[in-house]
């Protein structure tokens, strides 16, 4: 059994080391023991407690074993964009500034560019032993972004992630964002595919930083392809009276796995985490959530909506860790799962771990259908089966789309939601 | 004033910490095939049960231990343990003359005293009693009056000899000897425990209760118990343990098997007080043990409510299969840790049949330095149409040094299904206890007030008798530990 752990592990490092993608800003310490912890610990399977669901391994073993790496080229994004907002083009996991927008007053580049305060922040969030996709991002990375943004900024800043895989690919795209003391930005990131012509595994990274008094809203939007895998984990540190708002959207793509991780490092901070999917197929949705609370007075919220459809599954894991120093903490955490087909199944896992006495945590889940009553309340009204049924899943899905507070994205989602059912 | 307190609840030491000094009839230290072979002589068993005991010591070899759980303890030394003590008694016992008269008096120490029940012959509520001291079952009450419905409650090696039939259908039928480590162990190495069944239409006229007690020093106890009911069947069963206090750390690791029948139903309850080890942590009992259930037919019922006050490390998840159309499942679950103890309980609901509807209440109460989990798994299993799945787990704090926390994994691979899960965790309000306050009632026994108030859900569950007893237990855990 360990063997075929070892060998598995191996042929992908092999493989990833092959691809060659060295980048110089990664220091060479980091990726030592970045290759280390995955060699000891193996692509995470359901062996993995918190893989239990979401078994990779057998995904890189069906398809990434061997990576030709090969790309399309991509000419035109226009499609993705929002108007209202600065567009920012990542194609295949590098940042391509003749297709982005120039901003001004706004330090942007890659990470390899960023100059003293990559060495300040780099790693520093996203500790690569606590997870193998931390520890392959770190040893792989493509070129990165890295965005540092000071003042408060009126107009959003949309980053457009767009996958064209020519042949069977890994890519490990790496951000690093910095808010400066009571900064305020909105932020959408988009993850799209065109013309997928071979199978791509996008393990992408970012480390966001809210210092003191900063805002973040962000928006994920991820509706890439079916030959399309990835892996999105988000380390965030709160510091005081920051607030940190995000919500997540994930409408396709044959396996999704979000790590969105807020830690409140500071105290009177708040933290926000909203997402709402729709899987279908035989897709796997997986969104993981840890908001580790270290320090007094702080407040979190969640709420994660998802619908199961055909012989997909849907995984939420929403860990609330309030440490010992952090009274008055209030946390809450709510999970609500629709199951539209027999073959589809949903996996929640609501956790509390609390070494504090004074707090108020509660956390909430429910699993069920569309509600009998309600949709013949409809259908006594003369909307058909069907319409009903949508508009009772509408009704789900709205808590979650009324957050959304640029109105050219929420148009967007409506679509894309109404689409997916 | 919370100094003091606390201080008084500290120095209130574990009340059931005797040794009784009774010759017992020891194997050596240790595990190996001989050993296992030595239990099987001891208890006279047939050829098929060393088989087993055989096969599932083997077994036991190439696991090794469970750690996912969110305890740490120091590993315990398999050789380093006795695996057989028994009290040296008298083979055949015809009336409570012949018991070993300080045996007597541990079991008045403990509360239940046998003298007592056999006075009080005659009296329908009284309850039956299987005390099993160390690893032996010592003496079973009221056996002649469960005769004349039909009712077998006897200890597990009596039933072994009497009942092969039944112990051969039903033993390891849910939970197989390759289970887990310790079930693994316990069905190796197994010394005793109660067996019941229920025949087909009875309703049992008492209440059956066992106490498990661990005395000599250095002994682990592994009892087994086996509860069928057959069809149309109802019994209500108890369980009780103590143990001596002890500066090291004595290992429990049971198994229990209930198995219902069409129409039956199956009440469980438990008070688990074993020695929780001092205020240091040091010593106490480790708990590790499997309790399961399945409702085998159709339209059966298991409920499981425990009270768990004891143990150094706990470890335990009844659960219930739900086989059956229109089984149910329930567990009510009131668990406290104080001091160092640590605790990871909860269950596991595992619908299978169509209609099937399950019930979890679970009420953590943690104070001083210890850690308190839930773990449950609830899983809808494909075909299970219309189950229905309840879940309420609540945390109350009574120390900012002690954690509370929540482990709830749900599985659902059925669209007709509804499953609700809510937890919530908090300390006891400061308003609260300034009402009771105002009312002139000081804050120890607001305490006591608001915990009993928090936990009535599950202590309403319990049959009267181990009510009252809980309730005690409870207030004697907590007694103190918030200021």
């Amino acid at each position: 059994m360990i063997d075929t752990k070892t060998n598995i592990t191996q042929t992908i490092l092999d493989a990833l080391t092959a691809s060659g993608n060295k980048v110089g800003y990664m220091p060479d310490a980091k990726v030592v023991e970045a290759i280390r912890y995955v060699e000891e610990n193996g692509i995470p399977n359901n062996k993995h407690e918190d893989y239990k669901y979401c078994n990779l391994e057998a995904v890189f073993r069906k398809d990434f074993k061997v990576i030709g790496n090969k790309f399309n080229s991509v000419a035109n994004v226009d499609v993705h964009k929002l108007k209202n907002a600065h567009n920012i083009v990542v194609i295949n996991g590098e940042y391509n500034e003749s297709l982005s927008d120039k901003i001004s007053g706004i330090k942007l580049s890659t990470l390899a560019n960023a100059g003293s305060e990559l060495k300040a922040h780099i790693t520093k969030y996203a500790n690569v032993n606590s997870d193998a996709m931390v520890a392959l991002n770190t040893a792989f990375c493509s070129g990165g972004l890295f965005i540092s943004i000071s003042g408060i900024r009126e107009k959003p800043i949309h980053i457009i992630n767009v996958v064209s895989a020519k042949e069977n690919a890994v890519i490990n795209p790496r951000q690093l964002i910095i808010l400066e003391k009571s900064a305020e930005v909105t932020l959408v990131e988009s993850f799209v595919s065109e013309n997928n012509s071979g199978k791509v595994f996008q393990n992408h990274l970012s480390e966001v930083v809210l210092n003191e008094n900063s805002k973040l809203k962000s928006y994920r939007l991820q509706n890439e392809d079916e030959n399309s895998h990835q892996v999105n984990t988000v380390q965030v540190d709160v510091s005081r009276y920051a607030n940190y708002n995000t919500n997540t959207f994930t409408f396709n793509g044959a396996l999704v796995r979000n790590n969105l991780n807020a830690v409140l490092s500071g105290d009177l901070c708040e933290s926000h985490l909203n997402g709402l999917f729709i899987s279908s197929g035989a897709k796997l949705i997986d969104n993981h959530t840890l908001v580790d609370h270290q320090k007094p007075n702080c407040e979190s919220n969640e709420l994660y909506k998802g619908i199961a459809k055909d012989k997909s599954t849907g995984i939420f894991n929403g860990k609330i860790y309030v440490r010992k120093d952090a009274q008055k903490t209030n946390a809450y955490q709510s999970s609500k799962n629709i199951l539209l087909s027999e073959d589809a199944t949903i996996n929640t896992k609501p956790q509390l771990e609390i070494y504090a006495d004074d707090v108020k945590c509660s956390h909430g889940t429910s699993t069920g259908k569309v509600d009998e009553a309600a949709l013949f309340y409809l259908k006594s009204r003369g909307i058909g089966d069907e319409n009903a049924r949508k508009l009772l899943l509408q009704a789900f899905a709205q808590e979650v789309i009324d957050k959304i507070e640029i109105e050219e994205l929420q148009e967007k989602v409506i679509k894309l939601f109404e689409k997916a059912l | 004033m919370a100094n003091e307190i606390l201080k008084e609840h500290i120095d209130n030491e574990y009340k059931f910490g005797f040794v009784t000094d009774i010759e017992a009839d020891t194997a050596p230290k240790g595990l190996n095939e001989d050993i296992v072979r030595f239990i099987s002589k001891k208890k006279n068993e047939p050829e098929w049960l060393l088989e087993y005991r055989l096969k599932a010591y083997r077994h036991w070899q190439t696991l090794t231990e469970p750690h996912w759980a969110h305890v740490t303890y120091p590993k315990p030394d398999f050789q380093d343990i006795i695996y057989y003590s028994a009290p040296k008694v008298k083979p055949t016992l015809e009336s409570l003359d012949q018991v070993d008269p300080e045996l007597l008096k541990t079991f008045e120490k403990l509360g239940i005293s046998l003298e007592e029940q056999k006075r009080l012959t005659g009296v329908q509520s009284n309850i039956a009693v299987d005390a099993v001291f160390d690893s032996v079952s010592v003496k079973t009450t009221f056996r002649e009056t469960l005769a004349e419905k039909g009712v077998i409650f006897c200890s597990f090696s009596e039933a072994v000899q009497e009942h092969p039939e039944l112990i051969k259908k039903y033993m390891g039928m849910v939970v197989p000897h390759t289970d887990n480590f310790y079930a693994a162990l316990n069905a190796a190495v197994f010394s005793d425990g109660s067996f019941c069944y229920i025949p087909k239409g009875v309703r049992c006229p008492m209440e059956l209760s066992t106490y498990f007690r661990i005395n000599a020093s250095g002994t682990g106890q592994f009892e087994r118990t086996l509860i069928v009911a057959d069809e149309d069947s109802y019994v209500s069963y108890l369980e009780g343990c103590t143990a001596p206090a002890r500066d090291e750390n004595q290992l429990h690791a049971a198994v229990v098997e209930i198995v219902t029948h069409k129409n039956a139903e199956v009440k469980y309850s438990t008070v688990q007080n074993w020695y929780p080890g001092d205020k240091d942590g040091k010593g106490g009992v480790f708990n590790f043990v499997t309790k399961r259930g399945i409702c085998l037919e159709d339209n059966s019922k298991i409920s499981w409510t425990q009270v768990e006050t004891g143990s150094a490390v706990t470890w335990k998840y009844p659960s219930v299969i739900l086989k059956g159309d229109n089984s149910v499942g329930e567990f009510y679950s009131v668990a406290v840790t104080n001091n160092y103890q640590q605790a990871d309980t909860g269950t596991k609901m595992i619908h299978i049949g169509k209609n099937t509807r399950s019930t979890i209440i679970s009420k953590g109460i943690s104070a001083g330095f210890s850690n308190n989990s839930y773990r449950g798994l609830v899983q809808i299993r494909k075909g299970a149409h219309n189950s229905r799945n309840f879940s309420q787990c609540d945390s109350l704090l009574m120390s900012d040094k002690c954690g509370a926390h929540t482990f709830p994994y749900i599985e659902i691979k059925d669209k007709s299904a509804i499953v609700e899960h809510e937890a919530t965790t908090s300390k006891i309000g400061e308003d609260q206890i300034f009402y009771c306050k105002q009312r002139g009632i000081d804050t120890e026994k607001a305490i006591g007030l608001i915990v009993n108030g928090y936990c009535k859900e599950v202590l309403n569950k319990l049959p009267m008798e181990f009510a009252v007893e809980a309730q005690k237990l409870l207030a004697i855990s907590l007694e103190g530990s918030v200021g």
